[in-house]
């Protein structure tokens, strides 16, 4: 189980979704995705996305502002 | 579980918060001196804008997330927008016309022509690169994203050129024809057709989403 870090602040949307994406498919099963983002859109686009596909997702707000999208690869 | 980030510590913003109102308050009460239209739509203004904000909608991402991602979650949501307003928009409309007075927003009806679809794609093309459509940016400006205070700028600046410009696109609508539905079909069956319209392309967006992705929130 490896965890990944991947840093999109101060990209706007929908760069982060694209880049998680991306990320993802190089990832195994069980691993984690941790997404720094900034932009509030990306902090409902990321995290829709992700459970449209069936990872388990949680949100942290780690400032004001600035968000944690914690994804886990399920399949 | 993983190891999370540290909380940075938050100090309170409870009093910028009431200073921020106060100000607005004084600030409304001397726009409704000058011209009580201003006011309101201050009010306007902030209520839409704290409503964006929260609710987290973007116009840019229901137009976008249907080709990129298969999501039409916001597109439906604009549909369902645009029904609601139509029932608003339909009764203040009819009861103008009722009472024989001028219909208020009728210069919003648009001219269909070539200078409507070019524009209809930069537009989009633009939103998309820049994050954010109008109110999107504004919006996020408010936020503090720092990216779109240069998407703002450049907003103005082509909204300037496009004043700047008008007279040339206008003499490409002059055989271009504007239509308002209730003037061919009459109030109640525009009504009628523009939320069956509307109603089919929800559905359209339902399916699409449930053939791009499989599953439909």
């Amino acid at each position: 189980m490896k965890e990944v870090k991947l840093d999109c602040l101060g990209e706007a949307c929908p760069i982060p979704m694209l880049k998680a994406e991306k990320k993802m498919a190089e990832l195994a099963i069980g691993d984690y995705l941790i997404v720094q983002i900034d932009h509030s859109c990306a902090m409902k686009n990321v995290p829709d996305w992700a459970r449209l596909h069936g990872h388990n997702v949680e949100v942290e707000e780690v400032g004001d502002g600035e968000w944690e999208v914690i994804i886990e690869k399920v399949k | 579980m993983t190891e999370k980030t540290k909380r940075k510590p938050k100090s309170s913003q409870l009093p910028f918060a009431l200073a921020l109102v106060i100000a607005l308050v004084v600030f409304g009460n001397w726009l409704f001196g000058i011209n009580p239209t201003l006011a309101i739509a201050l009010a306007f203004g902030i209520a839409f804008g704290y409503v964006l904000q929260r609710s987290r909608f973007c116009f840019t991402a229901a137009f976008r997330d249907p080709w990129l991602t298969g999501s039409t979650s916001l597109a439906r949501a604009v549909v369902v927008a645009i029904a609601l307003a139509t029932v608003g928009f339909t009764l203040i409309k009819y009861k103008a016309f009722l009472g024989e007075q001028t219909i208020p927003g009728m210069h919003s009806v648009g001219a269909i022509g070539i200078p409507l679809v070019l524009g209809g794609i930069m537009f989009g093309v633009g939103m998309v690169i820049a994050g954010g459509c109008a109110s999107g940016t504004l919006m996020r400006v408010g936020e503090g994203f720092q990216m779109q205070i240069i998407s703002l700028f450049f907003f103005m600046v082509g909204s300037l050129w496009g004043v700047h410009d008008l007279p040339f696109w206008n003499t490409l609508n002059t055989n271009a024809p504007k239509i308002f539905l209730p003037d061919v079909f009459g109030w109640g069956l525009a009504f009628v057709i523009q939320m069956l319209a509307l109603f089919a392309v929800y559905l359209i967006a339902y399916y699409w989403q449930k053939k791009r992705m499989g599953e439909v929130e």
